[in-house]
């Protein structure tokens, strides 16, 4: 799963793909840890999970997504825009996070998502944006 | 329930060594549960597929320090200590867990001889054990104006 996912460490934000709808959903699971390099000066003594890698963490499932949802080709996956996105809680060290990516829109090579991230049934951040996907076809060339 | 920010105030320990995420429940001086995530982007994933042993037995001896040391704040809010591994007997594992899993960590004072203290402790993914085993764990106070400059590691 993750080879299709070309995040070298130490970006790479997801653990787990739990559930997978081709081209409607996709659930996937982080545990924060104390142990993560972000975490050192974000912040000394005080660690919390910076928002915009939970925002990759959103933006890497719905790239899963999309690999998932084409069969055929390479398919390129790259961040277009983001809409809004709001914050409501904390992520500490010890938490389970989850991340919910479903697909709200599709115009042309623009796919729309709609992201959440929750912690034990609690919603942590709620993210929209969008994604550019190029299929380049794969053949034999004559 | 302890979270990471009070882990750091009692544990010197930080990143990249900082093996507990959590204590989910404590007696002080007595016995602790901690968790501990295992996630992709840990430094040791590198060129392990699952959590290293050794790292494993840091993250017991992370709670055991955290059980010995909450007990000496306890009694004396300024009391510093400095607690340092000091063996393992009959440790088993029964497998290594790897990314995405989250370990419980359940660790118990059984028996306690001068600055020595010996923990049954126990590894637990959901309802699996994954290892147990006898850590040892010596832990000693220092009086707070001693001058030995490796006694503030311990605060």
């Amino acid at each position: 799963m993750f080879q299709a996912l070309a995040y070298p460490f130490p970006t790479l934000m997801i653990d787990q793909v739990v559930e997978i709808e081709p081209a409607k959903s996709l659930k996937a699971r982080k545990g924060v840890t104390a142990n993560e390099f972000f975490l050192t000066g974000h912040f000394p003594a005080e660690p919390i999970m910076p928002g915009v890698l939970t925002l990759e963490g959103m933006i890497q499932s719905a790239c899963i997504l999309v690999g998932e949802s084409l069969t055929r080709g390479r398919v390129q996956a790259a961040l277009e825009k983001v809409e809004r996105v709001r914050f409501k809680r904390a992520i500490v060290p010890g938490d389970a996070l989850e991340f919910w990516v479903t697909l709200a829109e599709k115009k042309e090579d623009l796919w729309k998502f709609k992201g959440k991230a929750q912690c034990q049934e609690e919603t942590a951040a709620e993210a929209e944006f969008l994604l550019k996907v190029t299929v380049r076809e794969v053949g034999f060339e004559i | 329930m302890m979270e990471n920010r009070e882990i750091q105030s009692i544990l010197p320990h930080r990143y990249p060594f900082l093996l507990v995420d959590r204590i989910l429940e404590l007696e002080p001086g007595k016995k602790g549960i901690g968790l501990k995530n295992l996630t992709a982007g840990e430094w040791f994933f590198h060129d392990h597929t699952s959590y290293p042993p050794p790292l494993l037995l840091e993250s017991l001896a992370q709670v055991g320090g955290i059980i010995l040391a909450s007990k000496a704040r306890e009694e004396n809010p300024q009391s510093r200590f400095i607690g340092l591994f000091a063996g393992v007997s009959d440790f088993h594992w029964q497998r290594c867990p790897g990314v995405g899993e989250s370990i419980i960590l359940k660790m118990e004072l059984s028996k306690s001889l001068a600055s020595l203290f010996r923990f049954q402790g126990e590894a637990w993914v959901e309802n699996e054990k994954i290892a147990g085993g006898q850590i040892l764990l010596s832990f000693v106070r220092t009086t707070p104006g001693n001058s030995g400059s490796d006694a503030a590691k311990g605060s």
